[in-house]
């Protein structure tokens, strides 16, 4: 028998049908402004990280972090900052540094945890680092914070 | 005063309402019948079974003045059920009265309006049925209130003005109806949430940052305020043309709140405690667990539980260990052990996700005693005053805790 059938978009026969696009406020920035943003946060965290000032470069690149479609660059490049300022931590100052983020950077620090983990092999991704984060950063946002993660539809 | 604990069942109890005295009680035991329990001193009773339902009942309300019980299920149905003489023993019986919802989906939630002239059925069908009594054919109808509902509608809460309707959606939204029937209804004084109010007006739209699927929603005593719980972990307490404010927990997600007065909230869920909040129109914050999870319970002794109330992230000790040993050194704790149950017991009185939280006991204009049920099939009466753990920080350790194994 021919299963053709079982790969019709059935969505797009319902005139009802939710898009994803009506499930969070769209970001309101233009992508090449997101771009430009994420590029000159990029030279600031450098500036943080030459002082050695953690908390301030964690704080830069999780404000305002890019989500929603077309700003895939901007991700990337958000997401390497990130990385490099991950990697840079030492083990023993992480859980000061994650208590003095606001809850908002907490929770977009979550997010950027698990795409990290989610994309294995890609740029200087190390998994215990992330995996070390994460369990530091659970001690003090809870599984609540996860479960931010899982249900926010504004992906990072 | 240590809360009231009562086994109903070992299956998950889907839904829990009281008769207006408290000595009986219906509920629904993840199945198509409804079961009306009698209090007999310290325990419940089986007294009667209703049945009538084709599949799964989800909600059950009890109107406490008028005395009729409310029924929504799965099978895309509601029943009215109305105690009255048998006519041939003269015994009292419940008698259904099927209600015309016209939803081709299931019926999720069902509540009566204040007056009790009205009730409402949330439902899959992206809509929720206002239903009415017609007295000229005996038989309830409903109307619609379809816009501008995307999925399913989870759950509903009355204003005190019988007039607006709030309702939870899978759509992540929490929104404030009317649900005005002319042929039933005066024509409401203005409130805050708007003056004129024909069926369907939209009086309020709300989401949580995160987002979320709304899974409950309440009106505060006075009508004025909001409070709604979603999928994100977060409870968020809405004062219309006002402040919004949104609490982000550090445990799971809640399924169920009601306010117990105009300043303070229990909200309960995956997390398996009732938690209490408290504020006003400047802000909100939790104050703590209605459920001393460090108290030693009575019935088995001393609490144990992997996870303890020791830091969170270990892995070495309780499911970990279990596995290890079992593993490793060919020893298995559970089949063993002389209690089998003393690794895999929570901390907490409900072993399992709280579904349903109500109000139970009304002083005055205070609810001083609210009642959970939950999937481990325990009905339990809590104090609303015996609240532990200060702080909302002291509060975040705890419920990590309690949950991180």
């Amino acid at each position: 028998m021919d299963g053709a059938f079982r790969k019709i978009d059935i969505d797009a026969f319902d005139e009802d049908v939710l898009h994803e696009s009506e499930l969070y406020d769209a970001d309101p920035r233009d992508p090449a402004e997101v771009l430009d943003e994420a590029k000159q946060r990029q030279v600031a965290v450098r500036t943080s990280l030459a002082k050695s000032d953690i908390g301030g470069a964690l704080s830069i690149v999780l404000e305002n972090a890019p989500y929603g479609p077309n700003v895939d660059q901007a991700k990337e490049v958000t997401l390497q900052t990130l990385l490099t300022i991950l990697n840079t931590t030492k083990s023993t100052e992480i859980p000061a540094v994650i208590k003095a983020l606001s809850q908002d950077n907490q929770d977009t620090l979550m997010k950027y945890l698990y795409k990290g983990m989610a994309m294995p092999g890609w740029g200087d991704i190390s998994g215990s680092v992330l995996l070390g984060w994460h369990e530091k950063l659970t001690e003090v946002a809870g599984t609540g914070c996860i479960v931010r993660t899982m249900t926010d539809r504004r992906i990072v | 005063m240590a809360p009231e604990i009562y086994n109903l069942a070992q299956t998950p109890i889907t839904s829990h309402a009281f008769s207006p005295d408290r000595n009986q009680l219906a509920v629904s035991l993840n199945t198509n019948d409804v079961q009306i329990y009698s209090r007999q001193g310290n325990e419940w009773a089986v007294a009667e079974t209703l049945s009538e339902h084709d599949k799964l009942v989800t909600s059950i309300d009890w109107a406490p003045h008028s005395n009729r019980i409310v029924t929504a299920s799965q099978d895309r149905n509601a029943y009215v059920w109305q105690e009255m003489p048998d006519p041939e023993t003269g015994k009292l019986v419940w008698k259904p009265t099927l209600v015309l919802l016209r939803i081709n989906r299931a019926a999720t939630h069902v509540r009566w309006s204040p007056k009790e002239d009205k009730f409402a059925v949330a439902s899959g069908a992206r809509a929720i049925a206002i239903c009415s009594f017609d007295s000229e054919n005996n038989w309830w109808v409903s109307k619609l209130l379809k816009k501008p509902i995307r999925s399913t509608v989870l759950s509903i809460d009355w204003h005190p003005n019988n007039v607006l309707l709030a309702a939870g959606s899978a759509d992540m939204k929490a929104r404030v109806f009317s649900a005005y029937i002319k042929e039933v209804d005066e024509r409401p004084a203005a409130t805050v949430w708007g003056s004129k109010l024909p069926f369907n007006t939209i009086c309020g739209e709300y989401a949580s940052p995160a987002g979320g699927w709304v899974h409950t929603v309440g009106f505060s005593p006075s009508g004025d305020v909001l409070a709604f719980a979603s999928h994100d972990s977060s409870i968020s307490v809405v004062y219309p043309g006002g402040p919004v404010h949104n609490i982000r927990i550090s445990s799971l997600p809640f399924l169920t709140l009601t306010w117990t007065s105009e300043d303070s909230i229990v909200a309960a869920g995956h997390d398996c405690q009732p938690v209490v909040f408290s504020g006003s129109e400047a802000g909100w914050q939790g104050i703590g667990s209605l459920d001393d999870t460090t108290a030693p319970k009575a019935t088995d002794g001393v609490r144990s539980g992997y996870g303890g109330n020791t830091s969170v992230g270990r892995l070495k000790t309780g499911a970990f260990a279990t596995f290890r040993d079992a593993d490793s050194r060919g020893q298995s704790t559970i089949s063993g052990s002389s209690s089998p149950s003393a690794d895999t017991k929570l901390l907490t009185v409900h072993q399992n996700t709280i579904t349903s939280v109500k109000p139970y006991e009304i002083q005055g204009d205070q609810v001083i005693r609210v009642s959970t049920t939950g999937v481990d099939g325990n009905l339990v009466i809590w104090d609303v005053a015996t609240v532990t753990a200060g702080g909302a920080s002291a509060m975040t350790a705890r419920l990590g805790s309690t949950h991180l194994r």
